[in-house]
């Protein structure tokens, strides 16, 4: 029976180990002539073992895989006749080239939603990307150590905080307020407040990405700067922030992600109304940029959780809203393949 | 760039003025937490009693509860972690420990990072289509329960995955050298030392998905039991988050409002507690292994 010494002679090591990190280093004094074959059954076990973790992950691969299949088989149903399908065959491009979206009268145009997304993405990058940065650069050049934790906890809530929180608080607080102390208590919905909104749910990606691609620059970047004279901030303007922008531009991209398929939160906020372009266009009771601002709109995401679950399974309006989910997929997919090629050129 | 070896005095004016932006723009992300967090408790405080936790919801008239959208929002959390847990421990063991540096790594390490981004309401969409309508599973705790696990592998895949990267090499090549295998090496060298971050983790997980609302609307419904508790597995299952979300948007209930600031106030409770709990965790451990 050579098999019962090996495991205890294998198993007393690995436990103490495990309970304290200054024996960890000390081999068992036992073990003096170790002998490095292993049983037969737990050579086999590692080899199952292997097996099995390598199923975990083929599966999350198969989950890539299997979610881009499911989306297209109902998104694609609008453009090809499907098995299933109750309504006409559409055209491509009277869904993606058109701005009239009037299911009920059989008219598809996703431009709006794609333009709303776009715009109320847009915004709230251009609020979150820049103070996020400077945030990072903050945290990991200037700010002290308590502050440091500060901001560490601060963040670390703000991304805790659930999207129908942040909603709740947009439409009870945040609305009422514009309105009351900007607009003449005019209604205050649309893409400003929602992109507000957005900028503080996803300054947390930027502010922890952007403080690690600062952490991780060579000291001697800072020291060489202030050792020719120049002060932090032209340190940090003319040296730092030059070196760290492919991974700066990588944690907008990310912050880009997360905002552009964020879905509750914005629907609380943006007013959900698929005709806002042409009651922008319209409207002449503001002046354009108001307009702009505050006109109610809507999203690809928003506009999914308003309709799909109105509307008949198989339906040309159906397949249409699927079809904009397989359209936010892709983006994703788009975007995080957009970082690896910063990656990989941040490497070169 | 123009440098001289001192400063010149108006980039010592700029100096000082970026440094105040900077430290006005952190304090800021501090008023707009502390405003955030006290605005949400300061409207659901008069809410907040012992009935309102503890009766059943009213369809029509006010003064319900949220008795089963707590329960809900437990058990789905705990079912989805439950199902999350082995898939996400193994990729990330696989990941750090048998995927080599190659190429297959990196193509595992896209798929990981897709999934991490994908929408919620994408992944909803799925969910609908496979559990609720494919396999006529319909809105239901099982439906979301699954649904909901897709948003947590690719964080435990990632938390394991760095938890177990942290793991001194010292340490498994002593398991190694004394005749140990890989696997045993993992689960009793590896694992353990690394089961304080993988737990961490799944805290932020666990509070991640009990947040989540996308999902659920289209997967676990907006209907709650009528009973109470009630676990099977078949019924559709409301969670607080999509409550609050649901009496926001339907607006049959006259006291929405209160309904929803009440609900608004306990997640940011039940949060505010996980967050201190993983850093007390996190202090307790630090101290005791210095």
């Amino acid at each position: 029976m050579p098999d019962a010494p090996e495991t205890a002679l294998i198993a007393a090591p690995a436990c103490r180990v495990g309970d304290s990190a200054d024996s960890r280093v000390e081999a068992n004094p036992s073990a003096r002539t170790p002998t490095f074959r292993q049983s037969r059954a737990h050579r086999l076990m590692d080899r199952w073992a292997n097996l099995a973790f390598l199923a975990c992950s083929l599966l999350v691969v198969g989950l890539i895989g299997g979610i881009l299949f499911f989306l297209a088989s109902r998104g694609l149903a609008a453009f090809l006749p499907m098995a299933g399908n109750t309504g006409r065959t559409l055209a491509f491009s009277e869904v993606f080239l058109s701005a009239d979206w009037a299911p009920s009268s059989d008219r598809f145009g996703i431009l709006p939603f794609i333009a709303g997304s776009l715009g109320v993405t847009g915004l709230a990058l251009l609020i979150a990307a820049p103070t996020g940065t400077l945030t990072g650069v903050f945290i990991a050049k200037l700010a002290p150590a308590w502050m440091r934790d500060l901001m560490r906890q601060v963040m670390d809530l703000l991304v805790g905080i659930p999207s129908v929180v942040y909603g709740i608080f947009g439409l009870t607080v945040v609305l009422p307020l514009v309105s009351r102390t900007w607009l003449g208590e005019a209604p205050a919905s649309g893409f400003a407040v929602s992109a507000v909104i957005l900028a503080v749910m996803i300054v947390p990606t930027i502010v922890s990405l952007s403080t690690d691609a600062f952490e991780s620059l060579p000291s001697s970047l800072d020291e060489g700067a202030q050792a020719l004279g120049s002060s932090r901030w032209q340190a940090i303007w003319h040296v730092l922030i030059p070196a760290a922008r492919p991974r700066l531009i990588t944690a907008a991209v990310l912050g880009l992600g997360r905002a552009i398929g964020e879905a509750m939160a914005v629907q609380m906020v943006i007013g959900n109304n698929p005709q806002w372009i042409a009651l922008m266009r319209e409207s002449t009771d503001r002046a354009p940029f108001l307009r702009a601002l505050f006109t109610p709109a809507a999203t690809l995401t928003t506009e999914l959780v308003q309709e799909l679950p109105n509307t008949p399974a198989g339906s040309p309006w159906n397949n249409v809203l699927f079809a904009m989910g397989l359209l936010l997929y892709l983006m994703t997919m788009v975007l995080i393949l957009a970082t690896r090629r910063l990656g990989h050129r941040k490497e070169a | 760039m123009r440098v001289a070896l001192r400063p010149s005095p108006t980039a010592k004016i700029v100096d000082r003025v970026m440094r105040v932006v900077l430290w006005a723009i952190a304090l800021m992300f501090v008023v707009v937490l502390v405003l955030f967090v006290g605005a949400i408790l300061k409207q659901g405080w008069p809410v907040l009693n012992l009935g309102f936790l503890t009766k059943m919801p009213e369809t029509l008239d006010a003064g319900g509860g949220i008795k089963p959208q707590i329960f809900n929002s437990l058990y789905l959390v705990a079912l989805s972690l439950a199902l999350s847990l082995p898939v996400g421990l193994g990729a990330g063991v696989y990941m750090a420990e048998y995927a080599g540096k190659g190429r297959a790594l990196n193509f595992l390490r896209l798929c990981i990072e897709t999934l991490a981004a994908t929408p919620s309401i994408v992944l909803a969409l799925f969910g609908m289509i496979v559990f609720v309508q494919t396999l006529g599973w319909s809105f239901s705790i099982r439906s979301g329960a699954l649904t909901l696990a897709l948003l947590n592998i690719p964080v435990i895949t990632r938390v394991t995955e760095l938890s177990l990267l942290a793991v001194p090499r010292e340490l498994k090549e002593a398991s190694y050298g004394l005749g140990a295998t890989k696997l045993q090496t993992i689960l009793k060298v590896a694992l353990p030392y690394a089961a304080t971050g993988i737990l961490t983790g799944l805290v932020l997980t666990a509070g991640r998905a009990f947040g989540e609302s996308a999902i659920l609307v289209f997967t676990a419904g907006t209907n709650a039991s009528a009973q109470f508790p009630d676990f099977r597995l078949t019924v559709p299952g409301e969670t607080l988050s999509v409550h609050l979300w649901y009496v926001t948007s339907d607006g049959t209930l006259p006291d929405a409002r209160e309904i929803a600031a009440g609900t608004a106030a306990v997640m940011i409770l039940v949060l505010l507690s996980l967050n201190m709990l993983v850093r007390l965790v996190d202090r307790t451990i630090r101290r005791r292994t210095r």
